[in-house]
């Protein structure tokens, strides 16, 4: 097992927003979160990479327990986070960010910082020519990738990632969720956080759907995927949901927690 | 026209010292959002260490070296005290505290070397004319040490592993802790670079402009208006602040009226926070250090 999670209880000040997640995730294996919007599916990646104080529950990284490590020890031990939004560095080059991404390797051997980010090059080859490029120039999918390849430069062995598909055009959804299947069959363990179940489904080993704090089903992709509570309860707007999904965070938040949240994450 | 190049090269130098303290405001600012208010006292505290330490019969280059890594100390201890115990930071709480600090340093400053102005020796007396314009050998050294300075600062942030981590802080704090970059260490790494170019500013200006106690509020506010010129968030507009102001104010003593000069900075500030809150020669608000 290369993460566990039991018992997870986090939130935002009085505000609980988790209620006892349990979640796992075998080594080499693609774990898809999905859940419509304000289910708490942020919120759990803050609290595994310890952005967010845990209330209670535990954390198992790779056979250690990492409960209540901060966010650069945990990048340390393994865990690489791929942010909401990308939150790449947006003045620094796209060189750059991929130097900072192995911050926490910076003592390490030269040769695994290459390897690492060679793999992140083959990975994703539109970066290359981009390398001199400010990352803020980039387009919306590049940035998505150079965030996942920042992520890859801390050479983790779990790496979670928020909504990468969010705001892509489906073509790129596509190349990047087979490139996250690809690092899967490099053995690589991967959560990956998604409203778009559609394109999480197509690549994952097993799905938990989250609703309002807690998992609510579990299974593998082709028995869920046919499952009605999936397509019509949990996650608002039907199985393909990568439709607006806004309607429902209205039932899940009150609209100033909302907008905390959204100056949270935005934050530059 | 010689006086034109007289003032010129008089405002150079004076700027370059603001241009110093400027770089200062910027690298804390960029890094936590805090104001230091206490910077200009860096840079007297520094004056008056480096006076002490020669008259107590230490070389020049001694006291200097001695004044600079005290005050770094000082900068570095003052952000572990006072700022790294707030859990949220705001501007105005940095405002506050950093008023608190500053208003510390001079009453022991007081304390310690008296009310009266003195000046550093000079790191070479004497000067000599040039085509009519007279210049002091501690203006090039000003301009010379200063040059290579915000040089080096530049150098940091562009080309080394610490100075990149500084400005993933400052533009992305969460992605920042994410790549496993620690906020407190970059907040007390910003502290010390902004001790440190404060002291060097003290130093180098001691000799020509004297220091004393309280010489650190106008030299802190001029800095400040520099840095702000430049958004405060770009080291280059910081530099580039401080030479302006610097010239501006001696054109406007010497064209206009002695008594202006210290008013040039406040027009400045206002000009710019009412047309151009974001610098002039700030770029976007991305583009920052
Ligand atoms: N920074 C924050 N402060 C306060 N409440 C927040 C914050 N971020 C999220 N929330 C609240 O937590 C709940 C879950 O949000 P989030 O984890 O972002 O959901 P998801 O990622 O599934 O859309 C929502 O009710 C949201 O309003
Ligand atoms: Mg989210």
């Amino acid at each position: 097992m290369s993460l566990g999670v039991r018992g997870l209880h986090a939130g935002y000040g009085r505000l609980a927003v988790l209620h006892g997640i349990d979640l796992t995730a075998g080594e080499g294996e693609l774990v898809a979160v999905i859940g419509a919007n304000g289910a708490g599916k942020s919120t759990l990646l803050r609290a595994l990479s310890g952005l967010l104080p845990l209330t209670s529950g535990t954390v198992h990284l790779a056979g250690t327990d990492v409960t209540g490590y901060g966010p650069e020890k945990l990048a340390r031990t393994g865990l690489a986070h791929v942010p909401e939004n990308r939150l790449v560095f947006p003045s620094l080059s796209v060189a750059d960010n991929l130097v900072l991404g192995g911050y926490t390797r910076r003592r390490g051997p030269a040769a695994a910082r290459k390897e690492a980010r060679d793999r992140a090059m083959a990975l994703f080859p539109r970066l290359e020519p981009r390398l001199e490029q400010a990352a803020g120039t980039l387009s919306g999918g590049e940035q998505q990738m150079l965030a996942i390849a920042r992520g890859l430069m801390a050479q983790p062995r779990v790496l979670v990632l928020d909504e990468p598909s969010v705001g892509l055009a489906p073509r790129l959804v596509g190349e990047i969720f087979s490139a996250l299947g690809q690092l899967r069959d490099d053995g690589l363990t991967l959560v990956v956080v998604e409203q778009n179940a559609r394109a999480a489904f197509a690549v994952a080993d097993r799905v938990s759907v989250m609703d309002r704090g807690r998992v609510v089903l579990e299974g593998d992709p082709a028995a869920l995927s046919t499952d009605p509570r999936v397509a019509g309860g949990f996650l608002g707007g039907g199985f393909a949901a990568d439709a607006d999904a806004g309607a429902d965070a209205a039932g899940a938040a009150t609209p100033g927690v909302a907008s905390g949240a959204t100056r949270a994450t935005e934050r530059t | 026209m010689t006086d034109l190049l007289q003032l010129l090269f008089a405002g150079l130098s004076q700027g370059a010292v603001y241009a110093l303290v400027a770089i200062g405001f910027v690298a804390i600012f960029t890094v936590s959002g805090v104001i230091n208010l206490a910077q200009g006292e860096f840079a007297a505290l520094a004056g008056l260490v480096a006076i002490s330490a020669v008259g107590s019969g230490l070389p020049l280059l001694a006291a200097v070296v001695l004044a600079v890594v005290s005050v770094a100390l000082v900068a570095v201890i003052m952000e572990r005290l006072v700022i790294f115990p707030v859990k949220r930071m705001t501007t105005l709480v940095s405002l506050i505290l950093t008023l608190g600090v500053s208003t510390g340093l001079k009453a022991l400053m007081l304390l310690v070397y008296g009310p009266n102005a003195e000046g550093l020796t000079p790191l070479t007396p004497g000067g000599f004319s040039l085509g009519g314009v007279s210049i002091r050998y501690q203006e090039l050294w000003i301009l010379l040490i200063a040059g290579v300075v915000s040089l080096a600062v530049y150098w940091f942030y562009e080309r080394t592993l610490a100075g990149k981590s500084l400005r993933a802080c400052a533009e992305q704090p969460v992605a920042a802790r994410l790549v496993g970059i620690s906020l407190t260490k970059a907040s007390l790494l910003s502290f010390l670079i902004a001790g440190t170019v404060g002291a060097i500013a003290g130093v180098l200006a001691s000799p020509l402009y004297f220091t004393s106690w309280e010489s650190g509020l106008t030299l802190g506010l001029k800095g400040f208006v520099a840095a702000t010129l430049g958004g405060l968030i770009s080291v280059r507009g910081a530099v580039l602040g401080g030479l302006l102001l610097g010239v501006l104010e001696t054109l406007t003593a010497g064209y206009i009226s002695t008594g202006l000069r210290d008013a040039v900075a406040f027009l400045l500030l206002i000009i710019v926070l009412v047309a151009r809150p974001a610098g002039i020669f700030g770029r976007t608000a991305e583009a920052r250090v």
